[in-house]
């Protein structure tokens, strides 16, 4: 009995290999790996008074919670060199230079348990760069402080008198 | 004479492999490439701050997002284009009115004024902004009913 010859089924992996290729140099070409990027995320209400003068007088039984926001915020006043960077921070009355006595008088503070401060609002020269905005709410973030408004310091504001 | 001798040899290189590990690459670069990034613009200069988190929560991955660049002369760059002071408190105005108006239609809800808007700023301002262009976008923001902000920085970390 007389065999039939195998046949081959060959199939062209050359075209498949030039696509796969193909779609290899897009995908390399429009590849940039882009660096992590973190946020602050925050939620912002319109600008109110922060001090209700008819607010009642703190009950000093009364929990840290019943107090008005006005007196459980922290006011911070950032004053900008002229080129932009920090020149000094105001913390509650206190005058402050640099970011390391800035952080040590914050913790300073938030750790006292006799004092109610739980949020801020950070009243910034207009010419004060972003990012020396940022390295403060970066040490604010880091003591778990979260709840952050700002506000613009007015031109007469800040300068001695 | 004998058949083998007659056939022509053929140099026929094994391909599969070198298929298979270009297909391992495209996975790759499909699995990795973010094409998400196009809001993005590469000529801010992001400040550094080493306690900013990247994005986590996959829930709010998937929140209605407002992406505004402010670059260093305190200009907002949004779709491609610049927009300086008045304009952008406009284009902002613009941004609340359709994203109202896609809740309206879509989603068929109202929104609430004492709510604001569901919508989440994320800024992304430049290093040497100056901090007054920053406050009006902020306060535009505010004043058309966004309540939710993401202030960008590169983890310093």
């Amino acid at each position: 009995m007389k065999r039939k010859p195998q046949e081959d089924v060959e199939i062209p992996i050359t075209p498949m290999l030039d696509m796969a290729f193909q779609l290899l140099t897009f995908f390399i070409l429009t590849y940039h790996p882009s660096p992590t990027e973190g946020q602050f995320s925050m939620n912002l209400l319109p600008a109110q008074p922060v001090i209700n003068m008819n607010a009642p007088a703190a009950d000093s039984a009364a929990s840290n919670s019943e107090l008005p926001a006005g007196l459980k915020t922290l006011p911070t006043t950032l004053l900008a060199a002229d080129d932009g960077m920090l020149a000094k921070v105001t913390l509650g009355e206190n005058q402050i230079e640099g970011m390391e006595a800035f952080t040590k008088e914050l913790t300073t503070i938030l750790k006292d348990p006799t004092l109610p401060f739980d949020q801020t609002i950070i009243k910034v020269d207009s010419r004060l760069k972003y990012s020396e905005l940022m390295k403060v709410i970066n040490v604010f973030s880091e003591l778990k402080v979260n709840k952050i408004s700002f506000a613009e310091m007015g031109a007469d504001e800040g300068t001695p008198p | 004479m004998s058949a083998s001798s007659s056939n022509s040899l053929k140099a026929e290189p094994n391909l599969t492999p070198l298929l298979d590990v270009v297909f391992q690459l495209i996975t790759f670069f499909m699995l990795v490439i973010n094409f998400s990034n196009d809001n993005y613009d590469s000529r801010i200069k992001l400040p550094v701050a080493g306690s900013a988190r990247p994005l986590d929560d996959p829930a709010m991955l998937l929140e209605d997002r407002l992406i505004l660049n402010v670059d260093s002369k305190g200009q907002l760059l949004f779709n491609g284009k610049i927009f300086s002071g008045g304009q952008a408190v406009e284009q902002i105005k613009f941004e609340a009115q359709l994203a109202r108006e896609n809740l309206k239609t879509l989603r068929g809800k109202k929104v609430d004024p004492s709510e604001g808007l569901p919508t989440r700023v994320v800024i992304r301002a430049d290093r040497d902004t100056p901090f007054t262009p920053f406050f009006n976008i902020i306060t535009a923001c505010q004043t058309n009913g966004f309540r939710k902000f993401d202030l960008k920085a590169m983890n310093g970390q």
